[in-house]
């Protein structure tokens, strides 16, 4: 019986439902397999050759399948040219997108049923929208999202502290500008001062490096933790303005609706004003005055905001610190008059009292000194002098600095030292020695005095006028043909002149003797300015003679005080050069600065930041001051 | 078809010139009030201020808190949109808001910033708010104009239409091919299993499908030999005709991808960086107190 091959053509209806089935028989013993119409087996494939394959049987049940194209076909998932098929085991031939099923027939034949894949792919208008290529628009948001966060906020964050032992600082990324020059040192850390998290900066970071005081080896423990921390330059020590816990309550809330609520907003927020950064701002650019001195750049150091000016707190104060003693300065016209410092008791621990100069204090030193007679200009004060001679420092009536030495710089004076300042005159010589040299009452000390006198006679004749130096007194010594010692401290001794001097029996009292060396300790002021005389400054005609502010010519007590009023300072200061050619500025930094009050306002970016360089050894420092 | 196609214009000029003149570009006056208060009180105070200008001020942390704020608000757009509702607060609205307050941002937080820049997470925030707002604008731009081009490109063919012509155009090849030879045959799978009709991005962006398949058809089907009989001549001018049919099709299809990656393309721009800018605007907050 001769065999043959029953094929059976299933199509996919386009529209879907049942597939249309139509069966046809190749008689055997061989069929062809292609894409040609004549083909026993077409299979409209472009990818199959015109005549691709043959097949014939070579048993019962078995066919052989052979390519005659050359192009392969697929049996068992192996590319194959040729292959034989047992009919029995439903083997299955893949052409292109066809697939030939064998199995047994009833006959002897082979039943091949015929497939098409057929998975049209059926594009959908989506292909048009960007969606059907990008798929991840959402994960790519996600993914941009979630690293950013974790990369700018949670590793910093959580793991700053733990990364800079690796030299990694993620933190650095949150700093929002430069730190000026003074502090760049601290760039990479930013714990040094964002010591808590949360927590706004607070002095106690500021102060571990700028704490001026209390004493010299405090601060050299200060400066030796800032060179420790690598600060190239020395930092300013620096003392608060006042009490801090009243500073802040002092302060009123600045001027200006916007401002106000800053402030309060701030205070809620934990977000103290009063802090040193309140004022001194880093991690922004300082701005630059537009006359700044090139050497001393401000902006070398952190950005100073004013957020206060003096009068806004030393206005109405009292209202805020009902138990402040300081007088309201509202503006230079309503300066309180100067209350300086007044000595009322002399001695070694002297007691002072600030006391208004227009109450005419007056001032307890313990000296004798009449300023009237020894400025006469035709007096003896002043003859003598003459008579000293240019050789020895005088030459003509007695001026200020005859005795009054300028401190170097010439910003204000040497204390008074008697031998020193008065000793041309008042000699302190009671002997000559062996060796034909004066011997000097030792200045100072009255114990010493009186030992150096003790059980001496009168020497000399008494003569008239006093003793040119290098001469012993001997009027000092002739009061009453008594002893040297009782002849020194009476009326013509030598002590007598300038010594408050009272007796006890034999014992010799002397009220106790202390000069102020500084009257204004909260100002500032400077002699040595071209407009305050040019003290100390040679070549430079000061404006100003002494006589003009201090009215010593007149005084006729060491009592006096010859510090002059505020009127004296008000005749330049506040006025305009059309009404004063010496015109001066009367704002409050002229005299005062907030960190020291008695000192002025130094000019922006001073000290510049280069002179702090370090010069000496951490354990040195702060010796200076 | 002519009337379909008149009332789908009116249709479509109304809601797109909607979101932008919305109740008489409200929006837009309120945004440019907005940026002139902020210009003004910025330079009448920043000057007044001790410090200078940044986001530290009082002026700065106001500007801050109100640019937060928007940034917040603009992205619930991505949020609004996907939930219906009625009302006033319609959703052209939201729109239009989103779109003019969005852009009164570059004011905004630009005087936050009070000009002061740097490689900080802060900068980075700054750089984002503006990629996403340059990216909006682009969107405005393309949702302004293209969908007119869109239209005027398909002409009254749909798209669905386009991609039926390709697979009929498909099936016509197969079906003609039939007779030919295997470099016949070879000739026109090139054309109908290798065409790509779209592609990634940048080759919809730019239009550019210098390697189209069917194009390289076209050539290879001048370079076949000469054909065997009078039938496969006449399947090749078919198929040559069919071809050139095939090439008219995905050049109108495709400008019509290059119009929607256009409409579509800055949104893949405008929402990551949303995102990314969230996070950032986060960092930028919590590090600004945390170091504060």
């Amino acid at each position: 019986m001769a065999q043959d091959f029953h094929l059976k053509l299933i199509t996919q209806r386009a529209s879907g439902g049942d597939p249309i089935v139509r069966e046809r028989t190749v008689p055997g013993p061989e069929a062809t397999i292609g894409r040609a119409a004549d083909s026993d087996i077409v299979l409209a494939d472009l990818a199959i050759d015109l005549k691709h394959a043959k097949m014939r049987f070579s048993g019962p049940g078995r066919v052989s399948l052979e390519s005659v194209s050359g192009l392969p076909f697929t049996v068992g998932g192996r590319v194959v040219q040729r292959a034989d098929l047992n009919a029995a085991s439903h083997p299955v031939a893949y052409f292109g997108s066809y697939a030939l099923a064998f199995e047994p027939a009833e006959d002897e034949g082979v039943t091949v049923t015929v497939t098409r894949d057929d998975q049209e792919h059926h594009a959908s208008p989506s292909v048009f929208s960007l969606q059907a290529r990008f798929l991840g628009r959402r994960n790519m948001a996600w993914a941009l999202g979630a690293g950013i966060f974790l990369v700018c906020l949670l590793v910093p964050l959580v793991f700053a502290g733990v990364l800079s032992h690796l030299q990694i600082h993620p933190d650095q990324q949150w700093s929002s500008g430069p730190l000026s020059k003074a502090h760049a040192f601290l760039e990479t850390d930013c714990k040094a001062c964002h010591v808590n998290t949360f927590v706004a900066v607070r002095d106690n970071a500021c102060l571990s490096c700028h704490q001026a005081g209390p004493d010299k080896g405090a601060e050299a423990k200060v400066l030796a933790k800032a060179k420790d921390e690598g600060s190239p330059f020395e930092p300013i020590l620096v003392s608060e303005h006042a009490e801090h816990a009243k500073l802040e309550k002092a302060a009123p809330l600045p001027p200006g609706l916007a401002s106000k609520a800053s402030v309060i907003i701030q205070r809620a927020f934990n977000h103290p004003t009063d802090r040193c950064a309140s004022c001194h701002i880093e991690h922004t650019k300082a701005k630059a005055p537009a006359d700044a001195d090139p050497h001393a750049p401000v902006t070398d150091k952190p950005d100073l905001t004013v957020t206060q000016t003096c009068e806004s707190c030393h206005t109405g104060m009292k209202s805020r610190l009902p138990k402040t003693e300081l007088i309201d300065t509202p503006d230079w016209g309503h300066h309180p008059a100067f209350r300086p410092l007044v000595m009322t008791a002399a001695g070694p621990t002297p007691t002072f009292t600030r006391i208004a100069l227009t109450s005419a204090p007056q001032e307890r030193n313990g000296l004798t000194f009449p300023h009237k007679l020894h400025l006469e200009p035709r007096g003896g004060v002043a003859r003598q002098a003459i008579d000293l001679g240019k050789a020895n420092g005088y030459g003509a009536a007695l001026e200020c600095q005859d005795c009054h030495r300028a401190q170097p710089g010439g910003k204000g004076f040497e204390p008074i030292e008697m031998e020193r300042d008065c000793g041309a005159c008042h000699s302190l010589a009671y002997a000559r020695g062996p060796d034909g040299k004066l011997k000097y009452l030792p200045h100072g000390e009255l114990q010493k005095v009186v030992d150096t006198l003790a059980g001496r006679t009168l020497q000399g004749s008494p003569p008239s006028g006093r003793q040119r130096p290098g001469e012993i007194r001997p009027q000092a010594f002739s009061a009453s043909g008594a002893s040297a010692y009782r002849a020194t401290f009476s009326k013509g001794g030598a002590c007598f002149d300038c010594h408050t001097i009272t007796w006890a029996g034999d014992t010799v009292r002397m009220a106790p003797v202390k000069l102020t060396a500084r009257y204004l300790p909260r100002g500032d002021f400077d002699h040595s300015i071209p407009e305050h005389g040019a003290i100390g400054k040679t070549g430079k005609a000061g404006s100003f003679k002494c006589a003009d502010c201090h009215a010593a010519a007149k005084s006729e007590k060491a009592s006096d005080m010859l510090v002059p009023d505020l009127p004296k300072c008000a005749a330049c200061h506040g006025k305009t050069t059309e009404q004063i050619a010496a015109a001066g500025k009367s704002d409050c930094a002229e005299c005062h600065s907030f960190h020291a009050p008695g000192e002025a306002t130094p000019p922006p970016g001073h000290p510049p930041l280069e002179t702090l360089r370090w010069t000496k050894d951490v354990a040195s420092l702060g010796e200076g001051g | 078809m002519t009337q379909i196609g008149a009332h789908t214009e009116r249709v479509r000029q109304r809601t797109h010139e909607g979101f932008l003149r919305h109740h008489g570009f409200r929006y837009a006056q309120i945004a440019t009030g907005l940026c002139v208060a902020a210009v003004g009180v910025y330079f009448v105070t920043a000057a007044r201020l001790h410090e200078p200008p940044s986001g530290g001020s009082w002026l700065g942390y106001t500007l801050g808190t109100i640019s937060a704020g928007l940034i917040v608000w603009l992205a619930f757009l991505g949020v609004r949109k996907r939930v219906i509702t009625e009302g006033h607060y319609s959703l052209k609205a939201w729109v239009s808001a989103h779109v003019y307050l969005g852009l009164s941002l570059v004011v905004l937080a630009t005087l936050h910033t009070g000009f002061q820049f740097g490689w900080n997470i802060h900068t980075l925030a700054y750089a984002l708010m503006m990629l996403v707002i340059a990216s909006g604008a682009l969107g405005i731009w393309a949702y302004a104009t293209l969908p007119q081009r869109l239209h005027a490109n398909r002409g009254e063919i749909t798209r669905r239409q386009m991609l039926d012509a390709l697979e009929r155009l498909d099936a016509q090849l197969r079906d003609v091919a039939q007779p030919l030879d295997r470099a016949g045959a070879a000739v026109v799978r090139l054309s109908v299993e290798d065409t790509e009709l779209g592609g990634g991005f940048l080759r919809r962006l730019t239009n550019n499908h210098g390697d189209d398949a069917n194009q390289r058809a076209l050539k290879a089907l001048r370079n076949l030999p000469p054909p065997a009989g009078e039938r496969q001549a006449e399947a090749l001018a078919k198929i040559e005709e069919l071809l050139r049919q095939k090439a008219d099709v995905l050049s109108l299809a495709r400008r019509q991808m290059q119009i929607t990656a256009m409409l579509e393309g800055w949104l893949f721009i405008h929402i990551p960086a949303t995102f990314a800018l969230l996070a950032a605007l986060t960092a930028h907050i919590v590090s600004v107190f945390a170091y504060w």
